[in-house]
C-alpha cells in the first residue's frame, strides 16, 4: 500500500503546485445543454470573460441525460462546480439540504438589480428572506393551434377569452376522418396522462391535487372539481375521440410523436411549452407550417392561471469564490446574457427588458400571448414539495387506470389519493434532519487503506498456511492473481464495502455528514411493498434468459454448421448490440406504438384484436421481455459459436465414422462440451437480467403502474433521485444476497461438471 | 429433402437477422435526412434527398477528433488490460490446483452481482482522492480488468485437454511458459471474444466518462453523441450521423475478430 499513499502525495502536490502558480481566478460553470445552446452559451461566456478579464470562465456543458449524476457526483467528492444550471425542481432539494449559496447578501454588496426579473419567476427560488438562484429563463404551457387546419375548416382563431365549450367544439369540428376507415385521421387536440399537461386545467377550474399546506391528496385529487375535469380530458380521447391514443408519455417523449402528429398538419392543437418553439421556427421559415399559440380556455367558474417551469443559475456553499462565482451567476441570468440566448427561441427570458424586446422583435405575435401569461403564472407543486416527481407518478398511473383500463373514476382516485398521502407522509419524514457540520470527504481513503490490507494479510495468511509442498503453487497461483486482485481491491471492493458501510447510514450524497442509523434501512426495506413488487418484476423478467438461451443455441448451431455467410449473419445478429441503444430503443417504442406501431399491424393482418403493448400494466412486462430476448440474441450467439468452435474437430469426424447421426452428434458431443460455455452464459445473462436498467430506463421509467418498475432501476431512482443512498445500498445487498444465491444453486446444478468437462 | 431443410432454415435466419437490421437501417436513413424530414408523419422510411453534409456537420459541430482520440486511447488500453489482467487470473483458477481456488473464485465472482449504480460514487470518490479527475488514468483504470473476461476465459481455459500441458511440465516448463506458449495460443476465439466485449464496452460507456470528465477536451464519443440531444428535444439527423461514424471502428474490430474465430478452428482441429 505504500506505493499507493506515495502516489497519492505526489499527485497533491501537483496538484497543489498548480493551483498556486494559477494568477487568475478560475470558476467552473455547469449546464445541460445540446449542440446549439452550447454555441450560444460559449458567447454568453465570452461576453463575460471580455468584462471580466480577471475571471477565466471553464464552461462545461453536460448532456441533459444524466445530468442530475453528474452534479451529485461532483458535490459528493467536494468538487462542484461554482455556478450551475438547475431547474425549480432541483433548486428545491439542493435547498432544503442547504447546498446552496444565499445570494441575498451579495445582491447590495455587487449591486446586482433584482427588479431586472420578473417577480414571480424570481420568487420560485426564494426561500424566507433568502435568495437561491438567479432565474435565466421560464415558459408556462400553452396551446399551440394550427393555422390552416383552423382557415380551412372555417373556424375563427382562438382568442384570449375562449371557453371549455369552444375548445371542445373546435376539437370536434377539427377531428377528421378523410379516408373513411372510422379512424380519425386529422385530431382536434391530445390528451395524455403527462401531469404536466393537465394540471393547468384543474388549477384553472379551481381545483387542485393535493392541499395548499402539501400535506395531503385525498380530498383533493378525488374532489369532484378535479375528478370532473379529469373525467372531461379522458372523454376527448375515449367519447369524443378528438385525441389520438399516442401511448405513455415516456414513449410519446422519446417519439415526439405529438409535436410530429402537430408539425404534419395531423393534430390541430396541442399542449407544449417554450422549449418546441426552436423546432416550430424551423418549419415555419420553411413555409411548412402556419402556426398559433393561445392561453388556456376559461372554465366558467374558475379564473385564469397557468403553471411556470423555469431553470436559474446557483451557486454552492462551498464554492472557493464566492464573491466571483455570484458575479457570474448573476452575469449569466442578467441581459446580456439573455440577449445573446434569446436568438436560440428556447424559453422566456426571465429578464423583463430582453422578454419584451423578443415580443417586439416578433412578427408572428406568439411571444406576445406568451407574455401575457406571465402575470397568471404559478409556482407547480414540484417546486414546493420535494420529489414531488414520485406523487406525479402515482397520478399519472390513476390517470392511465381510468382511461387505458376503465376503472371507475372516483374508487380509482379515492384509492391514488390514498396511495399520495403515503407517498407525501415518506417524503415529509425524510425532509427533515439535522445534518452536522462536517467537512471530510477522505474517509474512502480509510476505506482504501483497510481493504488493501485486509487483501494483503489474507494473501499472506493463506501462503503461510499451506503446506511446505503446496507453497511453491500457492505462489505461482498469487503472483498469478495478483494484477487482477490489485484491481479488484481499487475499484470494485473497496467500493462494495463503503455501500455495505453506507447501507447502516443515512447519506443524502450532498450533504457530507454520514449519521449512523442501525438497520433503520433494512427494517424500511422490509415494510417497503414497492421494492418487493420491483422484486417480483425482476424475477418476472430474468425468465427471459432460458428462451433467449434456447434461440440463441439453436441459431449458433445453424451458423456453427458452415451455413455460406456465416461471417454476414454472425455480423447481423451481432449489430443491435453495436448500435447506438438510444436508436434501437426508439425503433422498438414505434415498433410498440399502440396507434402507429408494427405490432399492432402484425397482430390485425392475422386477424388479431390490437394489444397495447408498453401502455397497459398486463401487457408491457412482456414487451420489454421480448426486447429484452432480441437484443441479447446477439451476445450470446457470439459467445455460444466461440465455444463451439473451441471443440475439436476430430471428435466430430470419429463419430461419423462410427456412424453416428447428427442428432447424436449433439447429444453426445456438442452439448457435453458446450457445457463450461452453456454455464457461462447462464450465469452472466441472469445476473444481467437481475441488473436490468438502460432498457426500462429509457422505454418506461418503471410504469405503467410500476409494472415493470425491476430492482435496479428502483435503486436508481432512490439513490439519484430522492438522494437516499444509504437506503440504495441497503437495497443493493439484498439483491446482491439473491443473486449469490441464485449463482450458487446454478453451481451445485451444473458448476461441478463443469470442472471435468 | 435435406437441401429443402436447410432452406428454410437459412430463410428463417435470415428473417430473424433481418428485424436486427432493422434499427441499423433507421440510423443510416435518419443520418441523412434533413431535421424536418426526421418529425415527418407517418414516419419516412427513406431521405426525399440525401444529405450527406449532415456526416460533416456532426463531426464538426463538437470536437469529435479529439472524443476519438480519447476513446481509441481508452479502448485499447482496456483491451490490452482485459487481455492480460483477465487471462492471468482465468490460467489460476483453470489450470491450478491450489487451497481455497473456489472460495477465491466465487469471491472474484460475487462482485459482478452489485449493480454499478451503487459503487459507481465510491469508485469516482477514489478516483478523486487520486487526484485523476481530468485525466486517462480516470477513464481506463477501472476497465484495465474484468470479473466477466476472468470468468469467460477460466470457463474455455478448462475445456484445453491436460495432455499438452503435461508433456510441457515434464519437459520442465514453467508454469509462465506454459500459460505463455500453450494456453493463450490455444484460446484465440476465447481472448478475440473478450477483446470484442472489453472494447466495445469501453467504446460505448457513458455514465463513468461523463462523471470523470469536466472539459470537452477529456470526453468520450459516446458523451459527444448525448450532447445532440437537450433536455427539450434531440438533433436526430447529426446525432444519428454521429452515431453511425462512431460505430464504424466497433465493426471494423469485430470483424478483425472474426479471423481469430476461424484461426482458432483449425489450431484446436490440429492439435486434436
Amino acid at each position: 500500500m505504500r506505493w499507493m499513499l506515495l502516489l497519492i502525495l505526489i499527485f497533491l502536490l501537483l496538484l497543489f503546485s498548480l493551483c498556486s502558480a494559477q494568477e487568475k481566478v478560475q470558476l467552473r460553470l455547469v449546464n445541460w445543454a445540446g449542440t446549439d445552446e452550447i454555441a450560444i452559451e460559449e458567447r454568453t461566456v465570452e461576453a463575460f470573460e471580455r468584462q471580466h478579464p480577471d475571471i477565466d470562465v471553464l464552461y462545461e456543458p453536460n448532456p441533459g441525460r444524466q445530468y442530475e449524476p453528474k452534479i451529485l457526483t461532483g458535490l459528493a467528492a467536494d468538487s462542484p462546480p461554482d455556478v450551475f444550471l438547475l431547474d425549480s425542481k432541483l433548486i428545491l432539494t439542493f435547498t432544503n439540504k442547504k447546498v446552496l449559496l444565499d445570494l441575498m447578501p451579495y445582491v447590495s454588496k455587487l449591486q446586482i438589480d433584482t427588479s431586472q426579473w420578473f417577480p414571480n419567476v424570481l420568487n420560485i427560488a426564494r426561500k424566507g428572506s433568502a435568495l437561491y438562484a438567479f432565474p435565466k429563463g421560464f415558459t408556462p404551457l400553452m396551446i399551440y393551434y394550427n393555422k390552416k387546419l383552423f382557415r380551412d375548416a372555417g373556424i375563427p382563431y382562438p382568442t384570449s377569452d375562449w371557453t371549455w365549450d369552444d375548445y371542445l367544439r373546435i376539437a370536434k369540428m377539427l377531428t377528421k376522418d378523410i379516408d373513411d376507415d372510422r379512424v380519425p385521421d386529422v385530431y382536434g387536440t391530445t390528451f395524455s396522462n403527462y401531469y404536466y399537461n393537465w394540471i393547468p386545467w384543474i388549477w384553472s377550474a379551481g381545483g387542485d391535487v393535493v392541499s395548499a399546506d402539501g400535506m395531503k391528496a385525498s380530498g383533493f385529487l378525488n374532489s369532484t372539481k378535479t375528478e370532473e375535469v379529469l373525467q372531461f380530458l379522458i372523454n376527448l380521447r375515449i367519447d369524443y375521440k378528438v385525441a389520438p391514443n399516442v401511448g405513455t408519455w415516456v414513449q410519446e417523449s422519446k417519439t415526439c410523436a405529438l409535436s410530429a402528429l402537430f408539425a404534419n398538419g395531423k393534430i390541430a392543437m396541442n399542449i407544449d411549452g417554450h422549449w418546441r418553439m426552436p423546432k416550430y421556427v424551423k418549419y415555419m421559415q420553411e413555409g411548412l407550417l402556419d402556426i398559433g399559440v393561445a392561453a388556456f380556455p376559461k372554465h366558467p367558474n374558475g379564473e385564469k392561471v397557468n403553471v411556470m417551469y423555469q431553470s436559474g443559475w446557483c451557486v454552492p456553499v462551498n464554492t472557493k469564490h464566492p464573491e466571483k462565482a455570484v458575479l457570474l451567476a448573476s452575469f449569466m441570468a442578467g441581459e446580456i446574457a439573455c440577449r445573446i440566448r434569446s436568438v436560440g427561441r428556447l424559453e422566456i427570458p426571465a429578464n423583463i427588458k430582453v422578454a419584451e424586446e423578443a415580443v417586439a422583435n416578433d412578427p408572428t405575435g406568439m411571444e406576445k400571448v406568451f407574455l401575457d401569461e406571465v402575470p397568471y403564472c404559478r409556482q407547480p407543486w414540484g417546486s414546493i414539495i420535494e420529489r414531488f416527481s414520485e406523487i406525479e407518478w402515482i397520478f399519472q398511473d390513476a390517470v392511465d387506470e381510468v382511461m387505458v383500463n376503465n376503472k371507475p373514476m372516483h374508487e380509482t382516485m379515492t384509492q391514488y389519493a390514498k396511495r399520495a398521502d403515503k407517498a407525501l407522509a415518506d417524503i415529509r419524514s425524510h425532509e427533515k434532519f439535522e445534518f452536522k457540520p462536517i467537512k471530510e470527504h477522505s474517509e474512502i481513503l480509510y476505506f482504501l487503506i483497510a481493504v488493501g490490507m485486509i487483501t494483503f494479510f489474507s494473501s499472506l495468511f493463506l501462503y503461510l498456511r499451506s503446506k511446505r509442498k503446496e507453497r511453491k503453487i500457492m505462489r505461482t497461483a498469487l503472483s498469478f492473481l495478483a494484477p487482477s486482485l490489485l484491481h479488484l481491491v481499487v475499484f470494485i471492493f473497496t467500493p462494495i464495502v463503503f455501500a455495505a458501510y453506507l447501507s447502516t447510514h443515512r447519506w443524502d450524497i450532498v450533504v457530507p455528514d454520514k449519521p449512523f442509523i442501525g438497520i433503520d434501512n433494512f427494517s424500511e426495506l422490509f415494510t417497503d411493498s414497492t421494492f418487493w413488487g420491483a422484486l417480483k418484476n425482476t424475477f418476472i423478467y430474468s425468465l427471459n434468459v432460458p428462451i433467449a438461451m434456447t434461440i440463441s443455441l439453436i441459431i449458433a448451431l445453424l451458423l456453427h454448421r458452415g451455413l455460406k455467410g456465416i461471417g454476414v449473419l454472425r455480423t447481423l445478429y451481432f449489430l443491435p448490440s453495436v448500435t447506438s441503444f438510444v436508436a434501437v430503443a426508439l425503433v422498438w417504442i414505434w415498433i410498440y406504438h399502440p396507434s402507429f406501431g408494427a405490432a399492432n399491424f402484425i397482430l390485425s393482418s392475422v386477424g388479431l384484436p390490437p394489444l397495447q403493448w408498453l401502455n397497459s400494466a398486463q401487457t408491457a412486462m412482456i414487451s420489454i421481455m421480448i426486447f429484452g430476448i432480441w437484443l441479447s440474441l446477439g451476445y450470446q450467439i457470439v459467445i455460444f459459436l466461440a465455444g463451439l468452435q473451441g471443440i475439436p474437430e476430430v471428435l466430430y469426424e470419429a463419430a461419423l465414422i462410427d456412424g453416428a447421426n447428427d442428432w447424436q452428434k449433439l447429444k453426445r458431443i456438442t452439448l457435453p462440451l458446450l457445457k463450461p460455455t452453456t454455464f457461462f452464459i447462464l450465469v452472466t445473462s441472469l445476473i444481467a437480467s437481475f441488473q436490468v436498467f438502460t432498457t426500462v430506463y429509457i422505454m418506461t421509467a418503471g410504469g405503467p403502474v410500476r409494472s415493470t418498475d425491476v430492482v435496479v432501476y428502483h435503486i436508481y431512482q432512490s439513490a439519484w433521485e430522492q438522494l437516499r443512498m444509504g437506503y440504495a445500498a441497503a437495497m443493493s445487498w439484498v439483491l446482491f444476497i439473491l443473486i449469490m444465491i441464485a449463482t450458487w444453486i446454478q453451481f451445485k446444478l451444473m458448476g461441478k461438471e463443469v470442472e471435468y468437462g | 429433402m435435406k437441401v429443402v431443410t436447410s432452406w428454410i432454415v437459412f430463410s428463417i435466419l435470415c428473417i430473424i437477422a433481418l428485424t436486427m437490421l432493422i434499427p441499423f437501417l433507421w440510423m443510416i436513413s435518419t443520418s441523412l435526412m434533413s431535421e424536418l424530414e426526421v418529425y415527418q408523419f407517418p414516419p419516412k422510411f427513406l431521405p426525399s434527398t440525401w444529405k450527406w453534409s449532415n456526416f460533416v456537420e456532426a463531426m464538426t459541430m463538437q470536437p469529435f477528433g479529439r472524443f476519438f482520440l480519447n476513446t481509441i486511447i481508452v479502448a485499447l488500453a482496456s483491451v490490452v488490460g482485459q487481455l492480460i489482467f483477465c487471462s492471468m487470473a482465468a490460467y489460476a483458477f483453470a489450470r491450478l490446483r491450489f487451497r481455497w481456488r473456489d472460495k477465491i473464485f466465487a469471491l472474484y465472482l460475487s462482485t459482478m452481482m452489485i449493480p454499478a449504480i451503487v459503487t459507481i460514487i465510491p469508485a469516482f470518490l477514489i478516483i478523486n482522492i487520486f487526484g485523476w479527475m481530468n485525466t486517462y488514468w480516470a477513464l481506463f483504470t477501472p476497465t484495465i480488468s474484468s470479473v466477466w473476461g476472468i470468468f469467460l476465459l477460466r470457463q474455455f481455459f478448462q475445456t484445453i485437454p491436460k495432455d499438452l500441458e503435461d508433456a510441457a511440465r515434464v519437459d520442465g516448463a514453467s508454469e509462465f511458459t506454459i500459460f505463455w506458449c500453450i494456453i493463450l495460443p490455444l484460446s484465440k476465439p476465447a481472448l478475440a471474444t473478450l477483446a470484442i466485449f472489453a472494447f466495445m464496452g469501453s467504446w460505448k460507456d457513458f455514465l463513468w466518462p461523463l462523471i470523470v470528465t469536466n472539459r470537452m477536451d477529456m470526453r468520450t464519443v459516446e458523451v459527444g453523441i448525448a450532447n445532440f440531444s437537450s433536455l427539450y428535444s434531440t438533433d436526430w439527423p447529426h446525432q444519428m450521423a454521429a452515431a453511425v461514424v462512431v460505430m464504424l471502428p466497433v465493426i471494423i474490430v469485430f470483424f478483425i475478430a472474426q479471423k481469430y474465430f476461424v484461426r482458432g478452428i483449425t489450431l484446436t482441429g490440429m492439435k486434436g
